[in-house]
């Protein structure tokens, strides 16, 4: 071990947030839109900052938000905005090996920071060699710009809200914004009959109360994928 | 009240899979299974989220010419396979859809 790969803390939180820059050109206008979708789902600009302060998740806000303007029961919210957040059990179980030596209180700070760009920058930069002491400060770093520019744009886009005209459909932008993360994770074919499931099932229970099918669709497209990824690698084996 | 109730439930939900291994459990007891349906997360939630949203004129599953936010976007699906980018898909499924919305009268 060398000094010249073992940075400070400062550095680390600079590599950090340099390292996130670029992606903020997405964060911004997807924060904007999640702010105006809150509005125009009937929540107040406080409730709409509020969930975005204690959520911090774009996808878990926006399906939120959605389901309590159709005032869903508490369960339901709650079981759909689980759902769609799944994968950051997947992140957690993953940062998990990194972090054990840190302090509890640390350890609540990160878990509250984590998100899928602050996550995929961690795990790259975990992956490099070099025995440093303060690569936590690389993640506070990454995470504390996205907190920030995430938290502003919603702000801008809560209060712009109540002056958009809904002739201006852009609630369009949500599912726009989705169809742009959904291309590029269909990638084996598993993927794509998990994804094609989903969208029929999705579909089929559309009468269903509170959006119920996008908890329908989403098990079912899952349970899909998992049969079928199961069947390759028995077969493989 | 019932909204303080979902939006504090929904940050709770959030920071508790946040937190599972990080703070409360060890990775290593973590199902082989789970870990292989976890992956598909992505695809199937986004599926089921963008499907009705494309899909879905008044209630009714319809890919005829009159439903514009379908050929909009799937104008936006073309796009985001080719640029991989959530800018370019946003612009061009909002050009599209406002184009046909004025040309549509």
């Amino acid at each position: 071990m060398s000094a010249t790969i073992d940075p400070t803390p400062r550095e680390e939180f600079i590599a950090g947030s340099r390292e996130v820059a670029p992606s903020l050109v997405g964060t911004i206008p997807f924060g904007l839109v999640v702010g105006v979708a809150s509005v125009a789902a009937g929540l107040t600009p406080f409730e709409g900052v509020a969930l975005s302060v204690l959520a911090f998740s774009g996808i878990a806000q926006l399906v939120a938000t959605q389901l309590i303007a159709a005032q869903s029961p508490l369960l339901i919210t709650v079981t759909a905005a689980f759902i769609v957040s799944l994968r950051l059990l997947m992140y957690s179980a993953a940062l998990a090996p990194h972090l054990a030596h840190l302090t509890g209180r640390w350890r609540w700070l990160i878990s509250y920071l984590m998100t899928d760009q602050s996550f995929a920058m961690t795990v790259r930069r975990y992956g490099e060699p070099g025995d440093r002491r303060h690569k936590h400060w690389f993640f506070m770093g990454a995470s504390m710009t996205l907190f920030w520019t995430w938290q502003l744009a919603v702000v801008a886009g809560v209060l712009a809200g109540s002056g958009v005209p809904a002739s201006w459909s852009l609630d369009f932008v949500v599912v726009l914004t989705f169809i742009a993360l959904l291309v590029p994770v269909v990638k084996k074919r598993a993927d794509f009959a998990a994804a094609l499931v989903a969208a029929t099932i999705a579909l089929a229970t559309a009468g269903f109360p509170y959006r119920l099918s996008l908890v329908v669709g989403s098990i079912a497209g899952i349970a899909v994928g998992l049969v079928l990824d199961r069947r390759h690698w028995r077969r493989s084996a | 009240m019932s909204t303080w109730l979902a939006i504090v439930g929904v940050g709770a939900t959030t920071f508790l899979l946040r937190a599972s291994f990080i703070v409360f459990a060890d990775p290593q007891r973590f199902p082989r299974i789970f870990r292989q349906a976890l992956a598909f997360v992505p695809p199937a939630v986004l599926a089921a989220i963008v499907a009705p949203g494309i899909l879905l004129n008044q209630g009714r599953v319809d890919v005829s010419a009159d439903n514009l936010r379908w050929l909009a976007g799937l104008v936006a699906i073309a796009v985001a396979a080719v640029t991989r980018s959530v800018m370019a898909s946003i612009v061009s499924g909002m050009g599209v859809l406002w184009f046909l919305q004025w040309a549509m009268g």
